[in-house]
């Protein structure tokens, strides 16, 4: 009885986190399908191409110092990736984008890494991990 | 045109729509499997684990938010500034919610490759972090509380 009434609340727990996530993440999720129907309608292939496709190094790196600029919420990026992906963009471009666009995070997110480590730790760990998601693009850029 | 447009955002939203509620439950329903506390336990037996920590950051669910304070406590008490940078890269970088969109946008393959690679990133960043953060002033050794209180 107890343990039927504790997995009761749990499952109560995740319907309730869930669909207040939902709230955050659909919201996001539907602007950005927006704006990559926007890159179908105005943003000609040979652009896509001749920036994200062309040459796949400097693509990559320009993915990845895109997705740590751009305020593009969580999960948000795909919708966008695979729009550019469409159009031309390699597969390793797409790599860089959405593992750049964690490198720097939500402002509460940074903040609080920034005044809990340090600005120096904060420093090393970006660029380190920046270095390493550009190594990781083009190997997938080799490999797929 | 923007009626044209606003209809294909729409159709394509409700095309997600189901692996987006499916990602969002799985999220959930992972994290009471993997608490905070239990993320607590593993992360305080990997005092100098980068490997450990990588591992669990990659399977850690959710925000990274919430487990910052519990890094700085652990910090605190004797974990590595290295471990926490690795903690902190591959639980960013992948996680479970990210599985489901990524499948359903770029297949398989591409996923796995993401995970592989994400958990080298954190290993390498673990490492490097360990290597050059003496030398810009990080204290990144882990000092035991018994050993800081001498």
């Amino acid at each position: 009885m107890v343990e039927k009434s504790r997995a009761v609340r749990k499952a109560k727990e995740i319907c309730k986190n869930s669909i207040r996530d939902m709230r955050t993440i659909f919201p996001a999720f539907f602007v950005a399908t927006l704006i990559s129907v926007m890159l179908d309608f105005f943003i000609p292939e040979e652009l896509v191409y001749a920036v994200l496709g062309e040459n796949p190094v400097l693509s990559i790196v320009l993915a990845t110092v895109l997705g740590i600029i751009l305020p593009i919420p969580r999960y948000a990026t795909y919708p966008i990736a695979l729009s550019l992906l469409q159009k031309g963009a390699t597969i390793g471009t797409i790599f860089a984008l959405i593992s750049g666009e964690v490198i720097i995070g939500s402002p509460d997110r940074d903040v609080m890494e920034f005044s809990y480590f340090g600005w120096k730790s904060f420093v090393l760990r970006g660029t380190l991990c920046t270095i390493f998601v550009i190594i990781g693009s083009l190997i997938v850029e080799a490999i797929l | 045109m923007i009626m044209e447009m606003l209809y294909i955002a729409v159709m394509r939203f409700l095309y997600s729509v189901p692996i987006l509620v499916v990602a969002i439950f799985s999220a959930h329903l992972i994290s009471t499997f993997i608490s905070r506390e239990r993320v607590e336990s593993f992360l305080r037996k990997t005092e100098r684990n980068i490997l450990g920590a990588s591992l669990i950051g990659l399977v850690t669910p959710g925000p990274l938010a919430p487990y910052l304070p519990l890094l700085r406590v652990l910090k605190k008490r004797g974990l590595s500034l290295s471990v926490v940078a690795a903690f902190i890269t591959s639980q960013t970088l992948v996680g479970p919610m990210r599985a489901f969109l990524e499948v359903d946008f770029f297949g398989v393959p591409f996923f796995a490759l993401r995970v592989v690679i994400s958990f080298l990133t954190a290993l390498g960043v673990g490492a490097f972090y360990h290597a050059f953060g003496n030398h810009i002033g990080l204290d990144v050794s882990a000092t035991s509380k018994e050993e800081e209180d001498k």
